[in-house]
């Protein structure tokens, strides 16, 4: 019993990633139209139509759907990249070539295996905690897998075996390790804040008050961390690993197919895991303000699940705005603000609220 | 319960290759990688035997000589780009020069 | 337990001998990244959960990136020198060798008379931190002092020198 435990919650939280990447793969096509006054993807499955009276609503589904672009986003483009050639450039190790895409998204895959994802419940008498692995490290097993990620980037860059996409591979693992600092600190101080490491914990620590509002530098930490994150992604103002006007497209300029998609995945994934720590971290988990939900229903988790899908598609969201919003930082710039700033402002913060705690 | 023999054996034979590998490698780099294979065998043993002996003090001194290692990254690494600027190559035959 | 560690070992050793192996030192770089891994895993498994972190953050996420980022920055991909004569790589064989015979009797000896403690230890992170600032915060803070020598070091060792 407890392995189909374990396997249910696997497969929740390998649907929880793929449809919040999906769903971000699909606002950010429809999205980025909207916001460039284009229409975007309308085409594929739009003018399906049928005689047959009793598929007439099945047609019509599909016709909306192809009209809003979620055939084209998530079906399309899927299958477009199965059957594209798997390129993969001479005097490289292939190996390492396939190994990097993978480099890229196992640590994001993997750190959402610590986040809980609605309030602990009881069925038919087992106790469930709806996270599936839990870590006496925590929050730290998240330092510890971002700072991996840096590999995926780097051997991706270096496996292009060319100057473009070593460039890029440079830039991104600049990017990263400078930006993780800042990370690191911001997330130490929220540790400080809630004295445990446990995320669980730390959600119920927000059961009344949001954490924003817990600690008068609360908000430092969350503008950082949210920062950081966009960073991370390499997305937003920071895409200079990929900038396509100097770089072709950085250091996933050589893959193609499938690999390609792993590595599109693993960006929206990313996009999803930063919003998730954020809502966890700062803005109450599952928790919904001025309403007390009932300790150990089944459907308490439910709706707790859903308020807390809601708030980390609503920082997606706002993820996919800034980054079509915002042009892209010079890369002195993009230094100053990591360890000029950031860095500084994190180490402050991180004494103001030590003090706090102490006094 | 893996008898802690076996981990000290490990960490025996990895400081060996380690050791090997600083003999035989020639590159700087490579030379510094095999300092970091020996000095992740003696960790291994010192937390192996914290096990044995039953208190945490063996694991502090990881954590102590994980900040020397990483110290040594920050200069082993700058010291072997500014040999590079100087010799064109990081070879350690070709550090023969004593003014750079 | 018994065969997951010797799985580990497995993988720990076949990266060492990768590290110290390959000709291309990206190669060994990576290999390395391998073996650091799965040294994590063996304090894991020693119940030494705070330091197979510290581990993965200090040693996997920022040295052996540095390393990383040094050797894509310099390119250097294959020795360019001939490979060692077949004498020397046997001598250092040997040497290693006898190093190794040199541990056995103290393997066997030494540590077979300590018996194991009752106490199973707990690296948890409220352990190791109430022992890092209590018993032991003045090697800490002497650690930070350490830090910060490295690091104006290595700016100062790597800066271009503008010469007179």
């Amino acid at each position: 019993m407890e392995i189909v435990i374990l396997l249910i919650k696997v497969f929740v939280v390998f649907n929880v990633i793929m449809g919040l990447a999906s769903i971000c793969t699909w606002v950010e096509r429809k999205g980025s139209a909207l916001i460039q006054d284009r229409i975007g993807a309308n085409r594929a499955g739009a003018f399906v139509e049928t005689d047959v009276f009793l598929l007439k609503p099945v047609a019509f589904v599909v016709r909306w759907l192809g009209i809003l672009g979620v055939i084209n986003t998530l079906l399309c483009d899927a299958v477009k990249a199965i059957f594209k050639e798997d390129f993969v450039p001479e005097g490289t190790s292939q190996f390492m070539h396939c190994l990097a895409p993978f480099m890229a998204v196992l640590p994001v895959f993997v750190s959402f295996a610590i986040l809980p994802l609605a309030p602990d419940f009881e069925v038919m008498g087992y106790h469930i905690r709806p996270q599936l692995a839990t870590i006496d490290a925590g929050v730290l097993f998240l330092l510890a897998m971002g700072s991996i990620a840096v590999y995926g980037v780097a051997l991706a860059g270096w496996t292009g075996n060319n100057k473009f996409s070593l460039l890029g591979g440079l830039r991104a693992s600049a990017q990263m390790i400078s930006y993780e600092l800042a990370m690191g600190l911001s997330i130490v101080s929220v540790i400080v804040m809630y004295g445990t490491l446990d995320l669980f914990e730390m959600v119920k620590a927000q059961s009344s008050v949001w954490g924003i509002f817990q600690s008068p530098t609360a908000w430092l930490s969350f503008i950082i961390l949210f920062i950081v994150g966009m960073a991370e992604t390499k997305r937003g103002p920071f895409d200079l690993p990929e900038s396509e006007s100097e770089l072709v497209a950085g250091y996933f300029t050589e893959y193609s197919g499938m690999k390609f998609l792993v590595f599109w995945l693993g960006e929206f994934a990313e996009i999803a895991l930063f919003s998730a720590i954020i809502v966890l971290l700062f803005f109450g988990g599952w928790n919904i303000p001025f309403v007390q939900l009932p300790e150990g229903a089944w459907w308490a988790a439910l709706i707790g699940h859903l308020v807390l899908m809601t708030k980390i598609m609503f920082f997606c969201i706002l993820q996919i705005v800034i980054r079509w919003t915002l042009p892209r930082f010079r890369y002195d710039q993009l230094m100053n603000l990591g360890w000029k700033i950031l860095l500084p402002i994190a180490m402050v913060n991180l004494m103001i609220v030590a003090a706090l705690k102490v006094f | 319960m893996v008898p802690v023999t076996y981990y000290l054996t490990l960490s025996a034979l990895m400081f060996t290759l380690g050791i090997v590998g600083v003999v035989i490698r020639r590159n700087a780099i490579v030379v510094f990688m095999c300092i970091e294979l020996m000095l992740n065998a003696v960790n291994l043993s010192f937390v192996a035997l914290s096990r044995l002996v039953g208190n945490l003090d063996g694991q502090i001194a990881v954590f102590f000589v994980m900040v020397v290692a990483a110290a040594e990254a920050a200069v082993g690494l700058a010291i072997i780009i500014s040999l590079f600027r100087s010799a064109k190559s990081v070879e350690t035959s070709d550090a023969n020069q004593l003014n750079g | 337990m018994t065969a997951l560690f010797f799985l580990v070992a497995l993988v720990l050793l076949i990266s060492a001998v990768g590290v110290v192996a390959s000709r291309n030192a990206i190669h060994s770089a990576l290999f390395l990244v391998g073996n650091l891994m799965s040294v994590a895993v063996m304090f894991a498994m020693l119940n030494a959960h705070f330091l197979a972190v510290v581990q993965v953050i200090v040693y996997a996420g920022a040295i052996m990136v540095l390393v990383l980022f040094v050797l894509m920055l310099l390119n250097i991909k294959l020795e360019n020198q001939p490979a060692l004569g077949k004498l020397v790589i046997g001598l250092a064989g040997l040497g290693g060798l006898a190093f190794l015979w040199m541990m056995v009797p103290l393997l066997q000896r030494s540590f077979a008379a300590i018996p194991q403690s009752a106490v199973d230890v707990q690296g948890s992170v409220r352990e190791v931190g109430k022992l890092l600032y209590t018993q032991y915060v003045f090697p800490f803070e002497a650690a930070s002092l350490l830090i910060m020598a490295a690091v104006v070091g290595a700016v100062m060792l790597a800066k271009r020198r503008y010469r007179a």
